[in-house]
């Protein structure tokens, strides 16, 4: 029996096919289909050669969700590596890293125990950095930029404002949206991915927000998620774009232009051209290519793995049936009873 | 990334009020594809080439010293190097095609107001070569066309790449001028052009080529002049904006070396592949 999604909205059926579909219980199709997901990845964010040797240094593995992950984490964090060594150039300094790392780990455990690690909303102040750190001047700065204001994936969160007084200026909530890393901000949406920029000399706290990323395509932490808080994301992200892509022409053979961009199968794509100079602009600001196909593709695919998982449950994973009884998402539990109902 | 994100006033229909589609570049785009010619010449048929190849199909360093260099086109230029057999060529066409196209595949000099020079560079350059050179079957488009792809190629000289080499059998003499904005047609354009700057020029350093690219006589009588030192410099400083570093030998060699060049036709066959048959 294939789940109904439907209860996280009308739209989300048409959005997961987007990512295709697979039975967990099939290691062949498992396989192919988290192969190929991350291999899209690979391609969109530059890293394909580090994934391509650490996939083939799996080949042998037995479950292929988690290998795959292990794989894609080992290979952007070798991949960042050579990238800022080559560049001669890192993001962030030392102690700007540290405090991101710190406030990273925190506001992990804070979505952890929320259910709502897609998009993390903290007081920093009550972080123990407060999320500052001490920039080269020897004064205090923010380690994350205040996004705020109406974006592509809200309408701002103004409020509440930190309880306590902040060294460093906070006056808003700090939000990252960790599901579509590197595009971590509502509001700032910029070609190669702001969240790219988070490493320095001696940390990565890229690799550790990159890692979030990658664990919403695990069965377990995909169902602990509150697919609930994702699909009110993606639904605003959808509302935000839909003017912007009514604009751009369909993609359809015979009728096409070189270096145009197009829709196709609800990405975009620039025929014969590179898909990284085109961008979509609106009154949220600016929209590579690049990041809007990347968005999409997370949303899908977070959706395409809930449904593999729901659909498998009760025969591949029992210890997770039990874990969604206790869900406080009542979409998530009707479809599991509705699955072991169909038996 | 610092890019130039322009809006694209010429893609009629995607522009509107709220939001606009843009593209880094400088140049207009192309107005159409494979435009039908005159009344005596048959319009050409529709082409597709090969899509851009990925970084899954090639071999070689795609991370390091490439600067902004878009993800998507750095296996392009990758393969330009592996099949041209110029070593370190592909950092250097990546420079050329920023300085060209602001890497726009569409990107077309000579459709919009204030590009008459490339329309006249064209012109001329048909006007000049054509009674010397195996006949364009799209020649007069060609020669109205201006410059325009990745590596901003005058539409006659692009047709008649590989003539020098090859003469009558060069690959592209039955094409239409707009084969140019298909990326693998432009870089065979591009890798022929190299090589034969390499081999037929005195190049003392990389700047040179780019020198050369903008005329072959800067690397002759117009050496030391200030054209030639105005296209060196903007070479540079594009290296420098791109992000990619002329001086790191690991990935760039002091001087290009075309001598491993494998042959017009058989880069071709590697690069574009085979154009259908009315066209070849």
């Amino acid at each position: 029996m294939t789940p109904d999604l439907t209860c996280y909205g009308d739209d989300i059926a048409a959005l997961v096919d987007l990512a295709g579909d697979f039975d967990l219980r099939s290691p062949v199709d498992t396989r192919a289909w988290y192969v190929r997901e991350w291999e899209a990845m690979g391609e969109a964010l530059g890293f394909a050669h580090h994934l391509a040797a650490e996939l083939a240094s799996r080949r042998n593995a037995g479950d292929w969700s988690q290998a795959t992950a292990e794989a894609g984490v080992s290979a952007f964090a070798a991949w960042l590596r050579q990238r800022n060594r080559a560049a001669q150039r890192v993001g962030v300094t030392d102690k700007h890293a540290a405090a991101q790392a710190s406030v990273i780990a925190q506001m992990i455990d804070i979505g952890r125990a929320r259910g709502e690690l897609w998009r993390v909303t903290v007081d920093p102040t009550t972080l123990e950095t407060g999320a500052c750190y001490e920039d080269e001047s020897g004064g205090w700065s923010r380690a994350f930029y205040p996004d705020t204001a109406p974006g592509y994936f809200g309408d701002g969160w103004s409020g509440p404002p930190p309880r306590a007084e902040s060294r460093c200026g906070w006056q808003t909530p700090l939000v990252l949206h960790f599901g579509t890393f590197p595009w971590v901000y509502s509001s700032r949406l910029d070609a190669a991915g702001p969240g790219l920029r988070w490493s320095s000399e001696s940390a990565a706290p890229a690799v550790d927000a990159f890692r979030v990323m990658a664990s919403t395509l695990q069965p377990e932490v995909n169902l602990r998620q509150d697919a609930r808080q994702v699909a009110a994301i993606y639904r605003h992200f959808r509302s935000q774009t839909a003017p912007l892509l009514a604009r751009v022409p369909v993609f359809r053979p015979g009728q096409i232009r070189v270096g145009q961009l197009y829709r196709q199968s609800g990405y975009l794509r620039v025929h014969q051209g590179s898909l990284e100079v085109a961008a979509l602009a609106g009154p949220r600001g600016h929209l590579p290519a690049t990041a809007y196909n990347h968005i999409v593709r997370r949303f899908a695919a977070f959706f395409a793995v809930r449904r593999a998982t729901v659909r498998a449950l009760t025969t591949w994973a029992p210890e997770m049936a039990r874990m969604v009884a206790s869900s406080t998402d009542p979409c998530l539990r009707a479809q599991v009873e509705g699955v072991a109902r169909a038996g | 990334m610092s890019r130039f994100w322009i809006t694209l006033g010429t893609v009629a229909g995607v522009a509107g009020v709220g939001g606009a589609l843009l593209y880094s570049r400088r140049a207009s785009a192309a107005s159409s594809a494979l435009t039908p010619g005159p009344a005596q010449v048959p319009p050409a048929p529709a082409l597709e080439l090969a899509p851009l190849p990925k970084s899954s199909e090639v071999d070689g360093d795609l991370v390091t010293n490439w600067g902004d260099t878009p993800v998507d086109l750095r296996p392009l230029f990758m393969i330009m190097q592996t099949v041209s057999k110029i070593a370190g060529s592909a950092r250097v066409f990546a420079v050329i095609a920023y300085r060209e196209s602001r890497f726009v595949s569409s990107a077309h000099n000579g459709n919009a107001t204030g590009e008459e020079d490339e329309r006249d560079s064209s012109r001329a350059a048909y006007a000049n070569n054509k009674d010397r050179n195996p006949p364009l079957r799209y020649g007069q488009q060609a020669a109205e066309f201006g410059s325009g792809g990745l590596f901003g190629l005058l539409a006659p000289y692009f047709l008649w790449t590989g003539v020098p080499e090859v003469g009558k059998k060069a690959p592209l003499l039955n094409a239409p001028p707009e084969l140019m904005f298909q990326p693998r047609a432009a870089a065979f354009g591009a890798v022929v052009y190299m090589q034969r700057l390499l081999k037929a020029h005195r190049v003392d350093d990389i700047a040179d080529i780019k020198a050369g690219w903008a005329n072959p006589g800067l690397l002759g009588s117009g050496r030391g002049s200030p054209k030639y030192h105005d296209v060196r410099a903007n070479f540079l400083g594009d290296a420098m904006t791109l992000g990619i570093d002329l001086t790191d030998r690991a990935t760039v060699p002091e001087k290009l070396d075309a001598s491993a060049w494998p042959g017009v036709l058989s880069v071709f066959s590697a690069l574009v592949g085979a154009l259908p048959k009315e066209l070849a």
